[in-house]
């Protein structure tokens, strides 16, 4: 070899060394990567002490002036100047919980925000995220504003309720300049205090205090004053309200002094890892009507383990979600050991032991005697996550969609939407995942086979009275209320339901075993649980008639008459004697011939007996009462058709149950299938069970079996809508399973058992003579047995 | 992927296995010395012309008259059934398990998963009553070995036609006890996980020896009466 060759190969060999040490170094530096990306410069770097920081820090406003309590009308304190200096405050504002609408990459679904309006029957699921089946709030007309109003209550801050000033400027029927936005919330995850407050958060953002929902929910200052009531004008600069200091009263905050020291610094009792409390007030999820007591914990969270041990993050606060494919999406491998398959078992996505299991403790499972096809068919929260299936499936309710965990004199909390779980259904790794359902409900224009929600307001507009059935009679108890005894009640007895005014303005329906379906409608007074009618039926010629009751009808016509809207003079006809209210006095007379036949309280239009409410409105309150529906089909014809007359080339429909509903060429209502009237879902992955709970733990019955849950359940389209056309769809629709295939392979588990014996049998059987064949044939090769 | 390389290996080398004996025993050069270029040459040449003398000749009717000719009709009612329970699941268990195995990544699922369980059962049953009441029939009768270098000789071995074929059918009754047990024991509460997976690879590895061994005794068995049906 020459000199030359020599050194050239040495200098190759050189830069291959080179090519490969930077390659371990590079993996090696991938091997350590944090959770979820590299420290930046302005935060605090971990010196490796494992203790938190005593946070005593002087507040800072939004103006990043310092505050001080003892002045008059201070600002409230605010995360991006107090928290900002050592934690940068743009990073986080990118993380999983606030950077939604900027957010390169969606990732595994998750519970959409559902719009719920009763009154339109509206169940919109929306996000900001691409995730299939729900829509952009931008794209249904929905502001940054309108969300917040809709969804702050559950809003950490940042996000859309913390616009930039363009984007605030672009919205012009906005009100961020009177309520200020709503700031990243660090104290509604870290904050350690058992004054957090979500209620309290819940109730400043209804009242548009944005800026000061913070201060308050973290009870630093008790907040006054409601923006939602200050005319667009008003500007946090301006101070309290001299106009007004009853009504529009400014917002105000009193921060609580001593919790301060000598200089203006505040104790934050924080945590690093937020406590799973915190995490809980907006990720509760429990079953509908099901008693405290009876709600079992996660089986991490009853060994010991918090919701950030597995979905941690760092700065960025992109939580690691802990699903499969999270690493490779994320491009993140440290995710890979945050899946059950990666704390577990040590696999990756893909099975392969590129991850160290045990991570906190986590025993392997033995998983003993099940076949290998479930664990390239399932997820691990197929047979480990949520309640078991069980006829019906269970209805839950979460703290987004039904308003849990905001406690005060009103109720928050709604049954709707009707959220439904565990449905078995392909994820987007096509492996079987336990899932939350629930069927989107919406009016909306139809273009070709698109469909485009609208506003329950545009609805609501042109429905016009449509959708007043209740308001309507609820507007004539709560008049006749008025002059009703304490002890009395008027109600409206229809069908099998007695309809009484309640404090919110609405009806409370109740099955009575005095109303019977099939009678007439009657208002009637209740007193002691007795119904007696309105107007009784008596002689008014007669000599002895109780002077009492023309006593109570002038109270009645007098409290009716005060009835907003009303269509015209309220009157009374008893047999042929018209009672009328005027001049302060009750005004009996013949009633004309154009009144024949008419009896009982109602308005005298244009020499025309009209009934206090039209039957319209009794008949949809009395076909949706006792139901958790709002709207009858005659609601929705007229409603598409009210919509249609509005815009004539422009097709209208509605969605609920499953179906597309809309009107064909005679102006009657068809039901048909939609891709956009299909259920949400979206997976879940907790509570997990233990493992003696688990599906299998009772053997292979407890999914394959001729009529198991878990395959054969049935799910019906549910809605606000009052309907027998809704959708219906198995159990193993969802996983893309035929139906009939798994009732025989269910079937089959039967003579299992039997079979099982008879393949012992065989084996022992043969395998008894494939040993005696063995044993003659090396006997002869011995010598040791003759040649017969 | 393993499985399909030694799957396909495993069966090319059995029928050439085949078809060269076949192609060798009745050749008159059998007995003469050839180098063995030109054996290999005239075998591909005589496999060619095989193939397509036998393709000009293949038609539904001819493989229903072939079918109709085998010996199996003519046996008595119940070892006619037990030979077409027999045959007609191990014929269904190889296509559907190695059509899967081979061809489709998911394995066998479905109706015809379901099948295959089925006919494993009838398979297990119909072996074992042929063990029981047929293997006297393969019972070798070998000489008693002698310690010295000539049992390592292959041409001292006496590796006969009639002597593979009971080997064959020893071999094939083995893997058969195999594919029972590696079929059973995952249905019952016993293997974790790992226990499992060597079940299944097991059971597969098991099917493709008794696969071989079927082929290996059926041919020399269909060959041994095409020679005699001429005489």
């Amino acid at each position: 070899m020459s000199r030359a060759s020599g050194t050239s190969l040495r200098a190759a060999g050189a830069a291959l060394g080179a090519v490969l040490f930077l390659a371990a170094a590079a993996m090696g530096q991938t091997a350590s990567t944090p959770p979820a990306g590299a420290a930046n410069s302005k935060h605090v770097a971990w010196d490796g002490n494992r203790t938190l920081p005593v946070h005593l820090l002087p507040l800072r406003d939004e103006n990043d002036e310092p505050i001080i309590p003892t002045e008059t009308d201070p600002l409230p304190y605010s995360a991006r100047f107090t928290c900002g200096p050592c934690h940068d405050y743009d990073t986080i504002k990118g993380g999983w919980h606030f950077g939604a609408m900027t957010a390169k990459t969606s990732g595994r679904p998750g519970e959409p925000w559902l719009q719920v309006d009763p009154k339109t029957g509206t169940i919109l699921p929306l996000s900001y995220r691409k995730w299939p089946g729900l829509y952009d709030p931008r794209a249904v007309g929905l502001t940054a504003w309108d969300f917040t109003r809709l969804f702050g209550r559950n809003l950490p801050g940042g996000g859309p309720a913390e616009p930039s000033d363009e984007e605030a400027l672009a919205e012009p029927d906005a009100r961020w300049s009177v309520s200020g936005k709503a700031e990243v919330n660090c104290l509604a995850c870290h904050n350690r205090s058992g004054r957090q407050d979500h209620s309290e958060w819940a109730k400043q953002v209804l009242r548009e205090n944005l800026r000061w929902a913070a201060t308050a929910a973290a009870g630093l200052g008790e907040v006054g004053g409601m923006a939602s009531r200050l005319k667009e004008t008003w500007d946090v600069t301006d101070g309290p309200n001299l106009d007004d200091h009853e009504w529009a009263v400014a917002p105000s905050v009193m921060y609580k002094t001593t919790d301060f020291d000598s200089k203006h610094r505040y104790f934050f009792d924080l945590n690093y890892q937020p406590a799973d409390d915190r995490c809980l007030v907006c990720h509760s999820v429990a079953p509908k009507d099901a008693a405290h007591w009876s709600a079992d914990r996660d089986v991490h969270s009853a060994a010991g383990l918090k919701c950030t041990d597995c979905h941690r993050g760092d700065i960025k606060h992109l939580m690691l979600r802990g699903y499969e494919s999270e690493a490779v999406e994320t491009g993140n491998p440290a995710a890979a050991a945050f899946t059950c398959r990666g704390c577990h078992l040590g696999e990756d996505a893909n099975g392969d032991r590129t991850v160290t299991p045990g991570r906190l403790g986590a025993p392997v499972p033995k998983h003993t005697g099940i076949p290998l096809v479930h664990f390239k068919r399932l997820a691990c929260t197929v047979c480990h996550s949520g309640p078991k299936p069980r006829e019906g499936f269970t209805r839950v309710r979460t703290s987004r969609a039904n308003r849990l965990g905001i406690y005060g004199v009103a109720t928050w909390s709604t049954d709707t939407p009707a959220i439904i779980e565990p449905v078995y259904a392909k994820d987007e790794s096509l492996k079987i995942a336990p899932q939350r359902l629930v069927w989107p409900a919406f009016w909306a224009r139809r273009t070709g086979k698109s469909v485009a929600p609208i506003e329950p307001a545009e609805v609501e507009a042109a429905a016009g009275d449509v959708l007043k059935p209740e308001e309507h009679i609820a507007q004539i108890l709560i008049g006749l209320s008025q002059v009703t005894a304490e002890d009395e009640m008027p109600v409206l007895a229809s069908g099998r339901f007695v309809f009484a005014p309640n404090v919110d303005g609405g009806l409370d329906a109740a099955e009575s075993a005095e109303a019977k379906a099939g009678v007439p409608a009657l208002w009637a007074i209740r007193k002691n649980g007795q119904l007696t009618p309105l107007v009784p039926d008596f002689d008014p010629a007669a000599a002895d008639k109780d002077p009492a009751i023309e006593t109570r009808f002038q109270d009645y016509l007098q409290a009716l008459g005060t009835t907003a809207g009303k269509p015209g003079e309220p009157v009374i006809v008893v047999r042929k004697t018209l009672y009328r209210y005027a001049d302060g006095f009750l005004n009996a007379s013949e009633a004309p011939a154009g009144l024949a036949g008419a009896a009982g309280a109602g308005w005298l239009v244009q020499d025309k007996f009209e009934p206090l409410v039209p039957d319209f409105d009794i008949r949809t309150m009395t076909a949706t009462a006792g139901t958790e529906q709002t709207l009858t089909e005659e609601q929705v014809s007229l409603i598409l058709g009210a919509l249609a007359k509005g815009a004539a080339k422009e097709t209208f429909v509605y969605i609920s149950g499953g179906r597309l509903f809309q009107l064909d060429k005679k102006g009657r209502l068809t039901a048909r299938p939609n891709d956009a009237a299909a259920p949400v879902t979206w997976p879940l992955a907790h509570n997990v069970r233990p493992a003696q709970q688990a599906l299998g733990w009772n053997g292979c019955p407890d999914c394959h079996s001729g009529g198991s849950d878990f395959f054969f359940d049935t799910i019906k389209g549910a809605g606000p809508l009052l309907t027998k056309s809704g959708a219906k769809r198995s159990a193993a629709s969802f996983m893309g399973l035929g139906g009939l295939f798994q009732r025989v392979f269910g079937l089959s588990f039967i003579v299992r058992p039997v079979f099982k014996i008879v393949l012992g049998i065989c084996a022992v059987v043969a395998g008894a003579l494939l040993f005696l064949a063995g044993l003659v044939a090396l006997g002869r090769v011995a010598g040791f047995m003759e040649k017969r | 992927m393993l499985f399909t390389i030694l799957t396909v290996l495993g069966l090319a080398a059995t029928f050439l296995g085949l078809a060269f004996h076949r192609f060798w025993t009745t050749r008159p050069e059998a007995r003469t010395t050839l180098i063995y270029a030109d054996v290999v040459r005239m075998f591909f040449a005589w496999l060619a012309l095989r193939t397509v003398q036998m393709a000009r000749r293949a038609s539904p009717r001819a493989w229903w008259a072939y079918i109709k000719g085998l010996p199996l009709w003519r046996e008595p009612v119940l070892e006619k059934w037990l030979f077409i329970c027999f045959y007609g699941s191990f014929l269904y268990l190889a296509a559907s398990g190695f059509f899967f195995g081979i061809f489709i990544p998911r394995g066998l699922f479905g109706y015809p998963l379901v099948a295959h369980v089925m006919a494993g059962g009838l398979f297990a049953v119909c072996l074992t009553i042929v063990v029981l009441f047929k293997g006297r029939d393969f019972i070798a009768v070998p000489k008693p070995a002698s310690l010295s270098l000539s049992i390592l000789d292959p041409r001292k071995m006496g590796i006969t036609r009639a002597r593979v074929k009971l080997w064959a059918f020893w071999l094939f009754a083995a893997a058969g006890v195999l594919l029972i047990l590696s079929a059973l024991l995952p249905m019952l509460p016993l293997l974790r996980t790992p226990g499992q997976r060597f079940m299944l690879e097991f059971h597969r590895y098991s099917a493709l020896v008794s696969l071989v061994a079927a082929t290996v005794f059926a041919a020399l068995a269909l060959f041994e009466s095409a020679v005699k049906q001429p005489g």
